[in-house]
């Protein structure tokens, strides 16, 4: 029975299933949101799922350059470690698996699906990937900074005097002493955060790595069919994980009771977030240059995350 | 039920791929009008692609010139199944006012079953839009006769 | 019985090195006999010791020729073996157990191995009896020892640019450093007229005079240069871009560790000085300096071995960060990634020796490129070594990098200073930089385009591909377990350090250290860790098994896979715009350009100092001990 309850959880609710199924929506209301913004009507809300569906169908044809077995096995790394990540993120008061990992060996977490990407364009030999996987490399670091500095402002606004890397006791201590987003010492970190989200997902204005009419998609150019399917899969997971690691970390008092009740605010916050960070951003930028990425998010971003660390460290 | 969904699925996000074969920009501001605000293709999923591995439909524009016969083969070759190939303008399919030119070694069918043929000099964007919808449902049939 | 086996292990070595300089210079199989007998000798005869002395915590003592203490006093020469000790001669054996196995393949066919072998067997014996010695003296000898055979095996291919020019550097900085070991212990004896550590750690602890406190500083310099820390890091890269494979796993994996041994050896146990706040503020400085230029110069290399060498650079700072924290989280932390550095930098070592040995001798980033259809096990190899580096988790870097976080940030909040919050910050940075660089070299070598130059490269021989996954199995076992390793194999080695008393005790008599005011530093072995690798890998494997059965079951409805039959086939060809692909390999060079932008200014400072000239570094390293000495003399007296 436990072990029945477990796998409902690792490939269902908060695992697989419900990873796919959110990181679509969320895909989906972006691409509708932004249409609008531009007074489009837009693809309707499913269009990720048909995105998705339609790749599978298509043929994979593996180039004649690359690497075979990382080519093909790469996606599938991206795929299977991203819906692991979904099952330490509290929801709100509900956690499936408590204690295996926390926000520090999350943020390492989150880097494999950025590995894989890079050992798969890397793989299909192509030199468009090549310069691509430097700069998605480059972004990484560039966002890496920041996101270290705002874990750890978190880590020390809650636990004070205590080393607390968990994630539960952060949502915990949140439901005590309310949101950590009503700190106002937090507002600049929350910021940061915001900042880091679209870069860490790879949408504009840093899409840098991505660039479609400039070297062709990147790591992605020579992928086709089912394993192309996955990365852009592992891609829309990616949305939901990052607001709701957003929400984890900065809505995480909010509290109904049920799980059910839980789970729909949660996806609410998760969208509302996605919508100001990476729908409204998208909407009105275009994209940046890498130099330009990694020196924005080193100064500007880093910045303010060390304003929200310094204020918390000196106990405000 | 995964096969129904996907067979389904083809129609309804088609992938672009623009080639220009010595087009005279003409057809291409016209295709690019097509996914402006006010004709908005995304609403039946089309969206360009960066890279014709990714894509469903070949949008070949221009008069095929002997400098791009073998990029455009090339490049229709690197597609993966099921594709279409959707001539725009009238120099794909008869070579317009550049036929019998030495540059021109069209037209496009002597190299590709052509699937759609949207005619006109320009063709206006609701025929070209027109010409991308009855593409992506011969891109369902195509994916229907693939898979079975 | 047990009590013999340190010396025994010591011995043999420097005697198999005697037999293979008398027999094995002509006969290869008579060499290669010598030395894989001789060195699994002594690797068993270490592992035998891991059940008394890591498991039960006894301390073995050894008196040579019975020369025991008269009146309190010791006059002999004494083997003293401890939990600290012993982890650090077991990773030296490990490593040149499975360097001395690779080497068998990778040195065939060179001349005059058997001066190599014999170098090689004394760099080994010097190592472990520095691991085990417990005479201040006798540390020193071995740490001569230690540099003298590191230098001719650096310089080994004398034919090869530069051999003699990096031996040189690393002969002079080397013996700079030795000289201030040397003088440090000289001002010791002065002071204390012993050399054995357990009773100087009576006499030193906690009683800081100007002549020991001269002396303290200078040991630090010393074994600082001894670990390559930055300021004197400068030799190590030349040497490993020129020394063989197999010598350049030992050395970032074993020499460097032995400079770290030795300065946990000093600041914990010989002056007990680990409870001052500026002696932890000194060494995390030296450590978070190491760690970030070490990882900002690999970054920028474009030479696969010297990029490697500035990696170890970066890896001993971790450690060395880890340290100098002054807890016991953070020692067993160092300790962990001391062990793990020496697993994963050797194996990536090795996969750049295969690299290099199949290619001809190429180690330019910018030549190479699309060799993983070619050596593919060399590649599974390598990304394993790459991930456990840059501490991918479940590998075993993470673990023991994840412990030196905790560390840190413990160390930040429980001092309430911000600079170990920097200090974490910096850590937790350098990590992912770490991943940049390899993502370079994942790129430039192994993956990417072929080369026409190298259309002919095959994988590497049997006998040296048997090592290199011996060593991706440990990476992976000791980051899944690191549970069990931490707690069974680090964690006594700490306890050793922290428990002077036991030390003392052992060499001098019960009761010597009790009497002379000795006591042991306050043990705090908490290990508070949230990541459970098992629980990681029980979900991924259910995922991915859910996955794979999704992806097999619907495999008839996908489009379907297609395999390359024909390689000039217009289908299989790459995406050039349409254009005919050609040889466009992204190289090296051409990575990571938005990073390089940006800190061209720092590069530009960094080009500066790296000279290359001997005088100047010789300069940096004695300025860079004037300035430990004048810290330490200013603020811990």
């Amino acid at each position: 029975m436990i072990i029945l309850q477990y796998l409902f959880y690792i490939l269902i609710f908060p695992g697989a299933l419900f990873t796919i199924a959110a990181g679509l929506l969320l895909a989906g209301i972006d691409r509708k949101v932004i249409a609008h913004m531009q007074k489009r009507i837009g693809p309707p809300v499913a269009q990720p799922v048909y995105d998705f569906f339609k790749l599978l169908g298509k043929e994979t044809i593996i180039p004649a350059t690359a690497n075979r077995a990382a080519y093909l096995i790469a996606p599938v790394v991206s795929f299977v470690s991203l819906c692991i990540v979904m099952l330490f993120i509290p929801i709100l008061g509900f956690r499936a698996i408590g204690g295996a990992a926390d926000m520090i060996v999350i943020l390492y977490l989150i880097t494999i699906p950025g590995a894989a990407l890079i050992v798969g364009g890397a793989a299909s030999g192509s030199p468009f990937a090549g310069i691509g996987i430097s700069r998605e490399m480059v972004t990484m670091m560039a966002y890496e900074l920041p996101l270290v500095i705002i874990l750890l402002t978190v880590a020390k606004k809650v636990g004070g005097d205590m080393l607390i890397f968990d994630l539960g006791i952060v949502s915990a201590y949140q439901a005590q002493a309310g949101s950590l987003i009503t700190e106002w010492s937090m507002i600049p970190a929350a910021v940061a955060m915001l900042l880091v989200i679209p870069a860490e997902i790879g949408t504009q204005p840093f899409d840098v790595a991505e660039a479609e009419n400039e070297i062709c998609e990147g790591p992605l150019v020579e992928y086709s069919g089912s394993p192309l399917a996955l990365f852009k899969l592992s891609i829309n997971m990616k949305m939901i994980i990052m607001t709701g690691l957003f929400t984890a970390l900065f809505f995480g008092g909010i509290r109904t009771g049920f799980v059910i009740t839980d789970l729909i605010v949660f996806v609410l916050i998760s969208t509302a977030v996605m919508l100001v960070c990476i729908t409204t951003t998208h909407a009105i930028t275009a994209r940046l240059k890498i130099e330009h990425l990694f020196k924005f998010y080193w100064t500007v971003v880093a910045g303010l995350a060390l304003v929200s660390a310094v204020l918390v460290w000196i106990g405000l | 039920m995964i096969k129904k969904m996907i067979n389904k699925s083809a129609s309804k996000s088609p992938w672009l791929f623009h080639i220009n074969t010595g087009s005279c920009n003409g057809c291409d501001i016209e295709i690019v009008a097509c996914l402006t605000p006010r004709y908005d293709a995304e609403r039946f999923g089309f969206k360009l692609a960066g890279s014709p591995r990714h894509a469903d439909i070949l949008v070949v524009s221009g008069p095929i010139t002997v400098q791009s016969r073998d990029r455009l083969i090339r490049t229709i070759e690197q597609t993966p199944d099921p594709k279409c190939v959707v001539s725009v303008g009238s120099c794909p399919k008869s070579g317009n006012v550049f036929k019998g030119s030495y540059g021109i070694d069209g037209p496009l069918d002597k190299y590709v079953h052509v699937d759609v043929s949207v005619a006109g000099c320009t063709p206006k964007p609701e025929a070209i839009m027109e010409g991308l919808y009855k593409a992506a449902q011969i891109l369902e049939k195509k994916r229907e006769a693939m898979s079975k | 019985m047990i009590q013999h086996f340190p010396v025994l292990a010591v011995m043999s070595l420097f005697l198999g090195a005697f037999l293979v300089e008398i027999f094995g210079t002509k006969r290869e199989a008579v060499r290669n006999a010598i030395t894989f007998v001789t060195f699994t000798l002594v690797l068993i005869l270490l592992y035998a010791l891991i059940k008394p002395v890591i498991l039960e915590g006894r301390v073995i003592s050894y008196w040579m020729g019975n020369w025991e203490p008269v009146a309190g006093y010791a006059i002999g020469i004494g083997y003293e073996v401890d939990a600290l000790g012993l982890v650090f001669a077991i990773i030296a054996i490990t490593a040149f157990w499975l360097s001395n196995l690779y080497s068998f393949g990778y040195m065939k066919g060179e001349h005059h191995l058997g001066h190599f072998y014999t170098l090689f067997m004394m760099l080994c014996g010097s190592i472990i009896g520095f691991c085990m010695t417990g005479d201040l003296f006798n540390m020193y000898i071995m740490v001569e020892i230690m540099t003298f055979s590191a230098v001719a095996l650096t310089g080994f291919n004398t034919d090869k640019d530069g051999a003699l020019e990096a031996a040189l550097k690393y002969l002079v900085i080397c013996s700079v450093g030795s000289g201030f070991i040397l003088t440090g212990i000289a001002l010791i004896y002065l002071q204390c007229h012993t050399l054995n550590i357990a009773q100087l750690a009576t006499m030193l602890a906690g009683r800081l005079t100007p002549t020991t406190l001269m002396s303290f500083g200078l040991i630090v310099a010393g074994f600082g240069v001894k670990s390559f820390m930055v300021p004197f890091h400068t030799p190590l890269a030349d040497a490993h871009a020129v020394a063989p494979s197999p010598i350049s796993m030992v050395l970032s994996g074993v020499v460097t560790k032995a400079g770290v041994y030795g300065m946990i050896r000093c600041i914990y146990i010989l002056f007990r000085a680990m409870d001052l706040t500026q002696m932890q503020i000194l060494i995390t400085t030296f450590g978070t300096v190491t760690m970030f230029l070490g990882v900002s110069m690999a970054l920028k290399q474009h030479d696969f071995k010297r990029l490697l060498a500035f990696h170890s650079i970066s890896q001993v700072g971790y450690i060395l960060l880890a340290v100098g924290l002054g807890t016991t989280l953070g020692l067993t932390g160092g300790i962990f990634h001391a062990a793990n550095h020496m697993l994963f930098k050797g194996l990536l070592f090795l996969a750049a020796g295969a690299v290099l040995h199949q290619t001809g001798g190429i180690t330019d980033l910018d030549r190479l490129g699309g060799l993983s259809k070619k050596m593919p096990h060399t590649t599974i190899c390598f990304l394993v070594g790459a991930a456990a580096i840059s501490g991918i988790p479940p590998f075993n870097g993470f673990a023991s990098k994840w412990l030196i976080y905790q560390a840190a940030y413990t160390k930040a909040i429980e001092s309430g200073n911000f600079y170990y919050l920097i200090v974490t910050i910096a850590a937790l940075t350098v990590s992912v930089m770490t991943l940049a660089s390899f993502v370079k070299i994942t790129q430039a070598v192994f993956f990417g385009q072929l080369s026409e130059a190298n259309k002919d490269v095959t994988e590497a021989p049997k006998v040296m591909l048997v090592p290199m996954y011996i060593i991706s199995a440990l990476c992976l076992i000791t980051g899944v377990g690191y549970k069990f390793f931490a707690s069974y194999f680090v964690l006594p080695a700490v306890n050793s350090a922290v428990n002077v008393t036991n030390y003392i005790d052992v060499m001098m008599g019960d009761g010597y250290a009790a009497a002379a005011g000795v006591s042991n530093m306050a043990a705090d072995n908490v290990m508070i860790s949230s990541w459970s690798p098992v629980v990681y890998l029980i979900l991924f494997v259910t995922v991915l098994a859910a996955a794979c059965i999704v992806i097999l079951a619907s495999s008839g409805d996908r489009g379907r896979v297609v395999e390359v039959t024909d390689k000039d086939a217009l289908k299989h060809s790459n995406f050039f715009s349409g254009e005919e692909p050609v040889y466009s390999h992204v190289s090296g060079s051409d990575m990571l350009w938005g990073y390089k932008h940006n800190f061209k200014a720092y590069y530009n400072i960094m080009d500066k100092i790296h000279t290359g000239r001997m005088t100047d570094y010789c300069s940096m390293v004695v300025i860079a001990a004037a300035v430990i000495i004048v810290f330490m003399f200013m603020f811990m007296r």
